[in-house]
């Protein structure tokens, strides 16, 4: 088995010794994939990612992050951090500010400027590259951010919310990075409250609720138990033994859409798989069924999401995280 | 290393915005071009072109000892210490709680860098930058009161490290406050406050060291005295033709002495008795003086190494001599003071005060806060 980018066995984060932000997490991210933290509100997403850039002390944690304990300094030297709404120092400019994180993660002066006017292109920011942040916008900043995250050539990259702020134009163009990031071996973890935007980037996700990880792994393997095949015919159903026995083989189920003149049926097969379905769709034609559509259906991720929240009766938002920790109150020492 | 330049140069940039960064160096050159502008010579005094009407000339002050003096009494005590003091601490203030409550900290704690060294290496930022400003004042009047006052005086490059050290026993205050507060502005009202303090403890300390001092000749002149009476007394009571004698050609009337004899006494008893007290008082002010940061006295060591001791005595024997002054005017038999040999037993007695006192003992106490504030910093979550 390859060593993991990041693998956490039990992380606990406890705020004032009354806020349970963190409890238990386990957690696995393969090295070179895009891997997606969800959860609503206050799960503990942001929380989890300052305890692996050492930004906030854990109460307890069992895990390595590119094999190294978690704050191992050196480790630190091979990560890249955009955090939730970077404010970065107005006085500087967005050239400064790359230079001054580079220098912060021990580059060279002569690499740092090669890396910063690289990068400073990548994010389309050259051209303000000598003014001063104050007079950004808030993409302008979040594109700076996202450049001084990488700066070190890091191997693993936490993007937190990297798209907020961000026009239409600018997302696409941070998905397109991510997407490279990846193609280039890095480890991406993508928190982001924009489930469609991690549904196309992300291989693995992890969702996360009240402080804990209720589903973990590739979406394909979760949502596999979603996936089903859906055969509308127009009309009801024609009368037909062999039909009937094949869909209840395959447990599907039929059901009646609308009335006349666009009266439908439908027939839901829990499978995957294409060949059953072609026997189906033989013995329904057999019988004379007009067969307007087949489609394989799987669950959203959104679908995915609102199920895990539900399962743990969470109805969207709940104090725990590093949000309602900073809503108790911010500063709390360890 | 790179890191510690990154955040020195982070640094200079955020005090670099900062107008008061570039106010208080044009007044630190103001001041010492005014300083500059100020001649002395056999003639009187002279500011440019015009002369002044100050009763002071060369031949009665040396220029080389009058800027000095003027440069420790008013270009450090003054503006170093006060002016340009205040003006460092609003442009350095913000650099701890600005930090903490920008939004680019997690950035910053994410990077390979312990959170001690970067706490400390932001601290020892707005100590250059005080030491920036100090030193381009103190450089300036170093060439000034060479080319001016033809005495090239080296120790006055000493006022850099002490104004340094003096701002660094407030600036841990404000760091501190910083650190608590996360407000510029509640961390630089309460440091003002706290500085005032350390001050009024000083101002108490000093006028308690001023009345000991004082009570101290006074109980001493008046054992002198009750001594010499006593004396005087045993020999007419020993002598009795003689004293009747003495009686008659100088009115000397036995009774009438003891009665003054009593009397000195009584009064010995009583300044001895006040002395006890603010010995105690003083005893008490100087512990708690001790475990404070020594703020005046750490200034003080510039003049002490600027101006000898002799140069003042000679300064006030010459301006005024000696005067004896009584406690009450109205007493027939008041007990006298000496102002002038109280002033000169203060100032040698503060001039007695170890280096390691004033500033060891203060450092001490830097070192306590700037700790705490330090472990604040590396164990809060942000």
């Amino acid at each position: 088995m390859t060593s993991a980018a990041i693998d956490l066995s039990n992380v606990e984060k406890t705020y004032r010794g009354r806020i349970r932000a963190l409890r238990g997490v386990q957690m696995r991210v393969e090295k070179g994939e895009v891997f997606g933290l969800l959860g609503p509100n206050g799960a503990g997403k942001s929380t989890l990612v300052k305890i692996l850039t050492s930004v906030v002390h854990p109460t307890r944690c069992t895990g390595t992050l590119l094999d190294a304990p978690i704050g191992d300094k050196k480790a630190l030297a091979r990560v890249g951090y955009l955090p939730e709404n970077p404010r970065f120092p107005d006085y500087l400019t967005g050239g400064q500010v790359l230079d001054l994180f580079g220098a912060l993660a021990k580059i060279p002066r002569a690499e740092r400027r090669r890396r910063a006017d690289d990068l400073l292109a990548t994010v389309g920011m050259t051209k303000w590259a000598r003014t001063k942040i104050g007079r950004y916008s808030k993409g302008m900043r979040q594109r700076i951010g996202l450049a001084q995250a990488l700066m070190n050539d890091p191997e693993i990259v936490f993007l937190d919310e990297p798209t907020d702020g961000v026009d239409p134009v600018g997302r696409r163009e941070i998905r397109e990075m991510l997407v490279r990031m990846r193609d280039d071996g890095r480890t991406v973890m993508l928190n982001s409250h924009l489930l469609s935007e991690a549904e196309t980037v992300c291989g693995r996700v992890a969702i996360m609720v009240k402080g804990k990880v209720v589903r973990h792994g590739a979406l394909d393997d979760l949502t596999r138990h979603s996936r089903r095949y859906e055969i509308e015919a127009a009309g009801p159903l024609p009368s037909g033994d062999h039909w009937r026995s094949l869909v209840h083989g395959l447990g599907a189920e039929v059901r009646s859409l609308g009335g006349a003149p666009r009266e439908a049926s439908l027939v839901v097969a829990p499978t995957d798989e294409p060949e059953p379905i072609q026997a189906l769709l033989d013995a329904l034609r057999a019988a004379r069924a007009v067969v307007r559509s087949v489609r394989p259906v799987r669950a959203s991720l959104e679908d995915l999401f609102l199920e895990a929240v539900q399962s743990m009766g969470e109805e969207g938002a709940g104090v725990g995280g590093q949000k309602g920790r900073d809503a108790a109150g911010k500063g709390a020492e360890r | 290393m790179i890191q510690t330049w990154a955040i020195f140069k982070e640094s200079y940039l955020h005090l670099n915005s900062k107008k008061l960064f570039w106010v208080s160096l044009i007044i630190s050159g103001l001041i010492v071009l005014t300083f500059g502008a100020i001649g002395i010579d056999e003639d009187g005094m002279s500011f440019l072109f015009w002369d002044l009407p100050f009763p002071l000339n060369s031949s009665w002050l040396a220029p080389g000892f009058f800027y000095k003096f003027a440069f420790a009494q008013f270009g450090v005590r003054l503006w170093l210490t006060w002016g340009a003091t205040i003006l460092a601490l609003v442009c350095t203030a913000g650099i701890i709680p600005e930090f903490l409550s920008g939004g680019s900290i997690d950035v910053t704690l994410s990077k390979p860098i312990s959170r001690l060294r970067l706490f400390l290496t932001k601290y020892a930022a707005a100590m250059l930058f005080v030491a920036l400003q100090v030193g381009v004042f103190a450089g300036a009047s170093f060439l000034v009161i060479g080319l001016r006052g033809g005495t090239w005086e080296p120790a006055i490059l000493l006022s850099i490290p002490l104004v340094v050290i003096f701002f660094s026993y407030i600036y841990a205050v404000c760091v501190l406050l910083g650190v608590l507060t996360r407000s510029t502005v509640a961390a630089l009202l309460l440091t003002l406050l706290i500085w005032m303090g350390f001050f009024a403890v000083h101002l108490t300390e000093s006028a308690l060291l001023m009345f000991r001092t004082q009570t101290e000749q006074q109980v001493q002149w008046l054992r002198d005295d009750v001594a010499s009476r006593e004396a005087t007394l045993e020999s007419a009571r020993a002598e009795p033709k003689e004293g009747i004698v003495n009686t008659l050609r100088s009115g000397f009337n036995v009774n009438s002495k003891e009665a003054e004899l009593t009397r000195r006494r009584e009064q010995l008893a009583d300044k001895e008795e006040s002395l006890r007290a603010v010995v105690a008082w003083h005893t008490g002010v100087v512990a708690a003086k001790t475990a404070l940061p020594k703020t005046s006295e750490t200034i003080g060591l510039l003049e002490r190494r600027l101006i000898d001791m002799a140069d003042l005595s000679g300064f006030a024997d010459d301006e005024g001599g000696v005067q004896m002054q009584f406690d009450d005017e109205d007493d027939d038999l008041p007990v006298p003071r000496d102002d002038a040999a109280v002033s000169r037993a203060i100032v040698e007695k503060s001039r007695a005060r170890s280096v390691w006192w004033i500033i060891g003992t203060s450092l001490i106490f830097e070192a306590v806060v700037v700790g705490l504030a330090a472990r604040i910093f590396c164990r809060r979550d942000f």
